[in-house]
Formats: C-alpha cells, structure tokens, sequence
C-alpha cells in the first residue's frame, strides 16, 4: 500500500494511473547576466540550428544540448531541429564552435550558468536558481500552449 | 493590564530573545557554504528540546517503520509543545491524511518559517509555492535544498515523494539513487512503486524484496508487493501476497479490498464482489475508503457488461453520499453513472445531478469541487461529442477551458486538455489533438484516442508505444474497465471500429 496521502484529493476522480507515457516539459535556460526572457519559436530554432550567432549584445551564443540520442531529446529534437537523432549527432559535429553536448541536465546548468552567452534546454523539474528560464513565445513551461511540452 | 498579562508578556520576551540566539547559531551551523554535501543534515530548528524529539521519533516511525497514524499523532504533539516549530508543521502538513488539517499545517509552517534558519526556509517556501501553483520556483527551491542535503534522508524523502506526487516518477528515481540511501523502508516501498510506474519492473520487484526483508513481520510489504505485481499483471502472485499480508495482519483491509480488486482485473467478477462483501462486512472503514472500494465494486459490474447492474450499485453509493453529505463523492458517483449509461440522454441527466451535487459542496475543499466539476465538464464535452452535439460540446468545452485557465490545477488543466483532445480529433485534427492528449496521457480514454491519433499521422513509433501502454494498464478504475479491456480484444485482432487495432498491429 502506498502512503495513504497521495489519494485523497482526487480519491474519486480519475486515478493517477502509473504510465511510462508522462508529458515531459522542457526548460530554455541561459544564464543569469543575459537579458533575454524570451523567445519567439522561430528565433529559438534559429538559435539551435546556428543561423542565429550572436545575441542582441553582440555577446556569442553557445547552444548547449544533452546527447541527441537520448529519450529525453526527442521531443526537442521533433520540435526544435526537426532531425532524428543521428542527423543531430552529424549536426553537432559540424556546428562544434556553436554547440556542445553535456551528459547530464546538471551538467547543462552548470555550463549555461558559468557561460555568459550559453544557452540551454533541461528537463522542468532539474531547475535550479542559478539560471534564467527563457521563455517561448511568452509561454513558460508551466502554460497551456508551450512549445516544448509533450512526449 | 493584569498581573497574568504582564507575567506572561514577559515570559514572551524572553523566549523571544532565546530564540533568536537559539537561530542565529542554527543558521551559522547550516550556511551553504560551510556545509559538505556528503554529510549535510537539515537543521530541525526549536525551542523546545521535546518538540525535536518527538519529530525525530515521528519521522523514524514513518519513514523506517512505515507507521503512518501513529507517526501523525507524535507530530501533533510536537507542534502543540513548540507551536513555532516550523518544520513541525511542515512535516505534519505533508504526512497527515486529513486535507483541511494539511492546508492549515502548510499556512502555519509558512508563518512560523522566521524561527527556523535559511535552509529550513527554503524548504518550508517550496511547499508553499507549490500549494499557490506556483511551479518553477516550488522546483528550482527543492532543487536547491536538494544540493546542499543531497543525503539527508528528510530531505531525499520529501523530494522524492513531491516528484511522485507530481507524477516525475524518473527524476523521483533519480533523487534516489543519488542520495544511496538503501536502508529506508518508506523510502524503499515508494521507489518500488516509481519503478512500477515507469514499468522497470524487475527493479520494482528488486525493491519489494528488500521492503519484505526488511519488515518480515508487517503486512505492508506483502500488499505493496502485491500491488506491484497486479500492475505488471501478474495477478495470481498477486494474489498469494495479498493472502500472505492477511495472515501475518488479518485486519490489514487495504489486502482484502486489493484481493477483490486483482480478481476484477483478471475477470473474475463474481468472485470479486465476493471478496469485496467481506471486506465490507468485516472491517469498519472510514467513510471516503467505504465509498471507494463500493465504487470499484460497482465497476465489476461493467467489466462483465451488466450496465444495469453497474448503474444499481452506483445509485446505492450515490444516495450513501447525499445522506453523508458528502458532495464531491456523490458527484463523482453520478459522473460515473453517467460514463457507463448508454443511454446518452439519462446520461445527461446524470451529469446534471453530478454538477448539482458540486453547487451543494457539503464538506469538502473547493478545490476539490472544482476538480470535480472539471471531471463532469470533460464527461460532458465527450458525451455531447457522441450525441453529435456540437453546440453543447463546444459551450462546454469554453467553459472548462475558462475554468483551467483561471485554477492553474494540474486535474483541472489534464480534464481540459482531455476534453479539448476528444474535441479536435472529433474533427480529424490529429496534429491538434495529439498535441492535447499528450498532457492527458494518464486517463485512458485519452490514451486510446493518443493511439488511434498518432496511427492517423502515421507516427507508428508513437502509435504502438501507446498502444502497449494502454493494453498493459491494470489499475482498477471505471476508465480502466471502460477502456481496456475492449482495446485489448480490439489490439488482439477482434473486430472493432477503432483505429488502435490497426496501430496495435503495425509492429
């Protein structure tokens, strides 16, 4: 038996059920110096595929990304680069002055927050205070209508 | 002023002045940068040396001897020694099982936060955050608590089991297996269903056996087990640690009540109904556990097609509601009536009586009405779609979108995307639809038509991954036995008029 808490409230309503098919929700990040709070979709994919290399202040973009491969990057992957994954790989490859890879999503906010001008996309629920959300079309991840919110 | 009033104002001064010692070496002892994250424990900040006893003592009996009532009871004792012991309230508001007492524990903790130190506070904020739905800074302050006790047992408990409510189930995991922390019961049974919930199994069933070694003695383990198992739909295992938990414990109902239920699954329903009469007659069950298992029972009816059978028992449990006056149960009740009527016009009369019963909101939260309410507004949008009633499905889909706009409720938002998802495929927008479903993906009747959409865009990939999902779900709910097994015969290759069939196939 679980801990009985978890089914009060919505004891009569439709039940969490257990479903490896959870929405996942995305966050834009960059670091806490840069005055970008947000993005047209547009302007985000520009970013990511490396049309777009500079910011406003002229300051360099650096697009930080987890490995393509990964489960968790196929909905950016779907939404953002319109690339399978190894068309992503080859991408990066080709791209490496503007776009790295990280391992894991702290890895990601430790190299946007240190990296003035990275910019970076992480699972919702990895946030930490030490980085800026940016958002999509003046949407947070939280909102109805979120570019990167789906699985 | 009297005597008494001055005594005691300058009594309050005092403590006041201790306090504020008491606090300011707390708060130096758990700067972050004097910390080391490998050893860091979250302060417990009191005045009162007995108030932090009996918080630790509170929180061992919860966590390692998975003793949930007693562990409540101990809670309520510290916070009334230290009534400004923040943490107190805090811990007691996240473990009680009574909705109107976690709301009130949540809004003294958060009043009491200036007695405890910074990081005391940054829990304290996270939850309060997260109870005005305020969701990016409730996360990025647990991720914060999180980095600097990522070992603390308190702490690696309170954000797995958030994660958990929060349906996060891998980065729940994650939390985990990061903190090494294998010696925790509570802990290990939480993780046993996260993996449950992700379907790795085998790690599910990993953790059981420890959670079973660990309490030999306890019913608890040999049910979770069991539950475990039910969801893999390993039901006749099941069903031997159901027995087991009963007689290590034969007044442990949740094991009788989960009996009755795994029959219904495997599609036994005369002999569920069986099990759940004498849990019913044997145990004495507070009213919203009574309520709730007569519901399941009930849906036996439906998974052998006797809908009238299914509506007599649901009108029971309706009018037990409305004499109890309890509001939300008997709406949902008549939401549920009206999900499986047939009928499409008493169908809509149940409705009304279901939004009926949340004006009357007897005894229960408002939030709690209004998921309810958001529950009857998607039954609606889907029925008037079935009626072919475009006018009413599309009044009634403004209105609950109207609603999810305004409550930022995770239930309330998952009913009108549910809603708006049936809404757009209706009208052969997949895109539209997919996109919607998508955040609905724990309702059944969301997933099937997820399947049925990705299969129209000729996402296979998605389209038999839904697919598994839904034939594999074994949770005993209305939706469930509204839903699958029907796409389970479909899947099968029996003939159907869905389009899940041919996603089913496509492998």
């Amino acid at each position: 038996m679980k801990y009985w808490r978890l089914v009060l409230t919505p004891l009569f309503l439709v039940a969490c059920l257990p479903c490896a098919l959870q929405a996942k929700q995305f966050a834009i990040v960059a670091d806490k110096a840069n005055a970008t709070s947000n993005l047209t979709a547009s302007e985000l994919i520009k970013i990511f595929t490396a049309h777009t290399r500079t910011w406003g202040d002229g300051k360099h973009i650096t697009v930080v990304l987890r490995d393509p491969s990964s489960g968790d990057m196929q909905l950016v992957l779907r939404k953002v680069l319109n690339m399978t994954a190894e068309q992503a790989h080859a991408f990066v490859l080709a791209h490496r002055e503007a776009i790295m890879l990280a391992d894991s999503d702290d890895a990601v906010l430790r190299f946007v927050s240190t990296s003035p001008g990275a910019i970076g996309v992480v699972d919702l629920y990895s946030l930490t205070q030490d980085v800026n959300v940016v958002k999509i079309d003046g949407k947070l991840p939280v909102e109805q209508g979120y570019l990167l919110r789906g699985n | 002023m009297n005597w008494k009033t001055m005594i005691h104002r300058v009594f309050a001064s005092l403590a006041g002045a201790g306090l504020l010692i008491g606090m300011a070496a707390a708060a130096q002892q758990t700067a972050p940068s004097q910390t080391n994250p490998l050893t860091a424990v979250l302060p417990l900040t009191t005045k009162v040396p007995e108030a932090k006893r009996l918080v630790e003592e509170a929180l061992i009996l919860y966590l390692d001897r998975v003793e949930q009532e007693q562990s409540i009871g101990i809670l309520r004792k510290a916070v009334q020694v230290d009534p400004d012991f923040a943490m107190g309230h805090e811990f007691l508001a996240q473990i009680s099982l009574d909705s109107a007492e976690q709301v009130g524990e949540q809004e003294k903790a958060f009043a009491a936060r200036s007695h405890a130190t910074s990081s005391e506070q940054l829990v304290i904020e996270w939850y309060q955050d997260a109870a005005e739905h305020k969701l990016i800074p409730a996360i990025t302050k647990m991720n914060d608590v999180l980095n600097q006790y990522p070992h603390d047992k308190w702490v690696v408990w309170m954000a797995t089991w958030w994660l958990q409510n929060q349906a996060q189930y891998e980065r729940s995991l994650a939390v985990y297996e990061r903190s090494g922390i294998t010696d925790s019961p509570g802990l290990i049974n939480n993780m046993g269903y996260n993996y449950a919930s992700v379907r790795q199994f085998d790690k599910a069933f990993a953790m059981m056996d420890k959670y079973v070694a660990a309490m030999p003695n306890d019913s608890n383990p040999q049910d979770s087990y069991a539950e475990i198992l039910r969801l893999a739909g390993r039901f006749n295992q099941s069903i031997e640690h159901y027995r087991t938990s009963l007689v290590i414990n034969p007044e442990f109902y949740s094991s009788q009540f989960g009996l009755a239920d795994t029959y219904s699954l495997m599609g036994d329903q005369v002999r569920a109904r069986r099990e759940y009469e004498i849990g019913f007659q044997k145990f004495t069950l507070p009213e919203l556990q009574q309520i709730l298992w007569k519901t399941r029972e009930a849906a036996t009816y439906v998974r052998e097609g006797d809908y009238e059978g299914a509506q007599h028992a649901f009108q029971a449990i309706a009018d037990y509601s409305h004499s109890r006056q309890n509001s939300q149960a008997e709406a949902d009740t008549y939401r549920q009536m009206a999900m499986c009527e047939q009928n499409p016009k008493q169908a809509m009369v149940y409705l009304s009586n279901a939004e009926a019963a949340t004006q009357d909101g007897k005894n229960a939260l408002q939030i709690a009405i209004s998921q309810e309410l958001a529950q009857i507004l998607r039954a609606r949008v889907e029925l008037a779609l079935k009626m072919g009633n475009k006018d009413l499905a599309n009044s009634t889909l403004a209105r609950l979108e109207k609603m999810s706009e305004s409550s930022d409720d995770k239930l309330i938002e998952s009913a009108y995307y549910g809603a708006a998802g049936a809404a757009l495929f209706a009208q052969h927008k997949y895109d539209q639809a997919i996109s919607h479903l998508e955040e609905d993906t724990s309702n059944p009747l969301s997933l099937k038509l997820l399947a049925a959409a990705y299969q129209k865009i000729g996402y296979s990939a998605g389209a038999k991954r839904t697919t598994e999902t839904v034939t594999n779900l074994n949770d005993p709910t209305l939706e469930q036995a509204l839903v699958v097994p029907a796409f389970r015969k479909c899947s099968e290759g029996a003939s159907c008029a869905g389009n899940a069939k041919s996603a089913a196939l496509k492998r």
